[in-house]
């Protein structure tokens, strides 16, 4: 094996890094625009024709680049940002342009799960249009939500893997620099076996906390 | 008191326009309990949600306690709202909340201090009989249980009015029996106005004062529930009162009208109120020298008055009879000869 026990400690932290990181980010721009394509939509509570179709093609328009070609897209933005285009930080930056629209989605999906009667008997008692979000639709949708955003999370992972290719460092950038390009096998399985383990644990990380909100 | 004026609802879809609402006048007195019944799409819950602006009227007014709501801004709108309890066919309760905190959410909204949340929920759960029931979630209870959630937490606001849409329609016969003694006593008990849209028959006649039977988005008969059920007008409202009360003759009786040739009168008599105490068979049968010969009928109670509608077969010389009709008729009961091949 060409690497040793702290390289893959280090690459292991990395990913880590720019997961957490990435998704606290993410969470922060997808959880508004998913309240929002939902409050805004016909017949909704604040409904806007305007704001809901600029944020729909948006964010259709992010979600259609794909990863690879966003994360170069976009350095000139990141050098404004961190300051650098290369390295675990400036890998943050394309991750949340990527996760924070996809998140957005998530988000609208579980919120539209939510039944209109609900938010029907919530107007009818007299809540206003923020307590209706985060008394009602939130709360009722939040087993939803926390397993929506698993696989939010679950796709950062896997996103944050070809951060390699600005340097970002990582377990993915692991198994292509060693496991692949240098053909060494052990690398490219232990790597490999170590995201296996994350996801399956933050999967059933999800599920757990996912049945823990069902009720609160 | 809700009053509707020249209500019109009309929804836009693409370039067709549907007229859900046409033109829509009722008073709903306080203390009344106001039965809205129709077929579905006739308008019943259009109707009923522009009564706390869920739905806004396109044309024409919705005045509450003689207020028009609509010119109101939105924070003063949302304080009418808890003014306004509404319950709901499907309960819409929170599933992922207590009893307890689906109960206290008005109050939540309205930042209740916590120990007069915490009383007045406990009063409200003994109110509707489910003390013991405070910690369990809405998917553990039945629908008639979730029905009592939804009205406690509609009165938990104290309101003036209560919208009941559709409250009885997902639940059995028997559940549903139980939660109109309950919205009865809510009426009678804290004197709130009931305003309820439904298409069971059977609902209106059991709680309601008053009915308007809506079609079409127009109001098509209006009155007093004894009035519109003992003499209906519209074919539309005969149909919903035969739903709880067939006076339709059974087959074999149309058989035997049909061979006796006008040669033994048969009477459709209906009595109302006081004449239902007086023994007029039998007064009859002695001073004018009839028999007379009961083939079907039935007796029940509308708002508290009770109601009989009898097929009576006069046997006896027609002078006799026609003697005994104006005798019948003089003492306010309502008499005309069943028509041999009608019903």
């Amino acid at each position: 094996m060409q690497v040793d026990q702290s390289q893959i400690l280090e690459a292991l932290w990395e990913t880590l890094y720019m997961t957490g990181a990435s998704f606290v980010f993410s969470l922060f721009i997808g959880l508004p625009l998913g309240i929002l394509l939902v409050v805004t939509r016909k017949g909704h509570l604040l409904e806007n024709e305007a704001v809901f179709n600029v944020l729909n093609i948006v964010i259709n328009i992010f979600r259609s680049v794909p990863f690879i070609i966003l994360m170069v897209a976009i350095i000139p933005l990141t050098r404004i940002i961190v300051g650098t285009s290369i390295g675990t930080a400036a890998a943050i930056v394309p991750l949340v342009f990527y996760a924070g629209p996809y998140i957005a989605r998530l988000i609208e999906n579980s919120l539209l799960e939510v039944d209109k009667g609900v938010i029907e008997a919530a107007q009818a008692m007299g809540a206003s249009p923020g307590q209706i979000i985060f008394r009602f639709l939130i709360p009722e949708a939040l087993s939803s939500l926390v397993l929506a955003l698993t696989i939010a999370i679950v796709g950062l992972i896997g996103a944050s893997a070809m951060a390699g290719a600005i340097g970002g460092g990582g377990l993915g950038d692991l198994a292509i620099t060693y496991g692949y390009q240098r053909f060494d096998t052990l690398v490219m399985l232990l790597t490999v076996a170590i995201l296996v383990v994350l996801v399956q644990g933050v999967q059933s990380l999800g599920n757990l906390m996912s049945r823990r909100v069902r009720r609160s | 008191m809700i009053q509707f004026e020249a209500v019109k609802k009309t929804y836009v879809s693409g370039k067709q326009q549907v007229h859900a609402l046409n033109g829509i006048d009722l008073t709903v007195e306080t203390g009344e309990i106001y039965g809205v019944i129709g077929f579905s799409g006739a308008g019943k819950s259009s109707l009923i949600r522009t009564v706390n602006l869920l739905e806004r009227p396109s044309t024409g007014r919705v005045l509450i306690h003689g207020e028009d709501i609509s010119t109101l801004s939105a924070r003063k709108i949302r304080d009418t709202r808890k003014d306004i309890g509404m319950i709901f066919q499907h309960f819409n309760l929170l599933n992922s909340k207590t009893v307890h905190h689906n109960i206290a959410m008005p109050l939540i909204l309205a930042k209740t201090p916590k120990a007069e949340i915490d009383r007045k929920v406990a009063e409200l759960l003994e109110f509707v009989g489910l003390a013991d029931q405070a910690k369990k979630y809405p998917d553990q209870l039945s629908g008639g249980q979730k029905q009592r959630i939804g009205i406690a937490r509609a009165l938990a606001t104290n309101p003036s009015i209560l919208l009941c849409d559709e409250a009885t329609s997902a639940l059995d016969p028997q559940t549903t029996q139980s939660i109109l003694d309950l919205l009865r006593r809510i009426n009678q008990e804290y004197n709130i106005t009931i305003l309820l849209i439904t298409h069971e028959m059977g609902v209106i006649r059991e709680i309601c004062d008053k009915v308007a039977v809506l079609e079409e988005g127009r109001v098509i008969e209006q009155g007093s529930v004894f009035e519109v059920f003992s003499n209906p007008q519209h074919a539309t409202t005969k149909r919903f009162v035969r739903s709880v009360m067939n006076d339709e003759l059974p087959d074999s009786l149309l058989e035997q009208i049909r061979h006796n040739d006008g040669t033994r009168p048969i009477y459709r008599v209906q009595f109302t109120g006081n004449s239902v105490g007086q023994p007029f068979m039998s007064r009859v049968s002695r001073e004018f020298q009839l028999d007379l010969n009961v083939l079907f009928g039935n007796i029940t109670e509308l708002q508290g008055i009770p109601y009989g509608n009898l097929i009576v077969e006069f046997d006896g010389a027609h002078a006799e009879i026609d003697r005994a009709l104006a005798s019948i008729r003089n003492d306010n009961i309502q008499v005309e000869e069943v028509q041999q091949h009608a019903g």
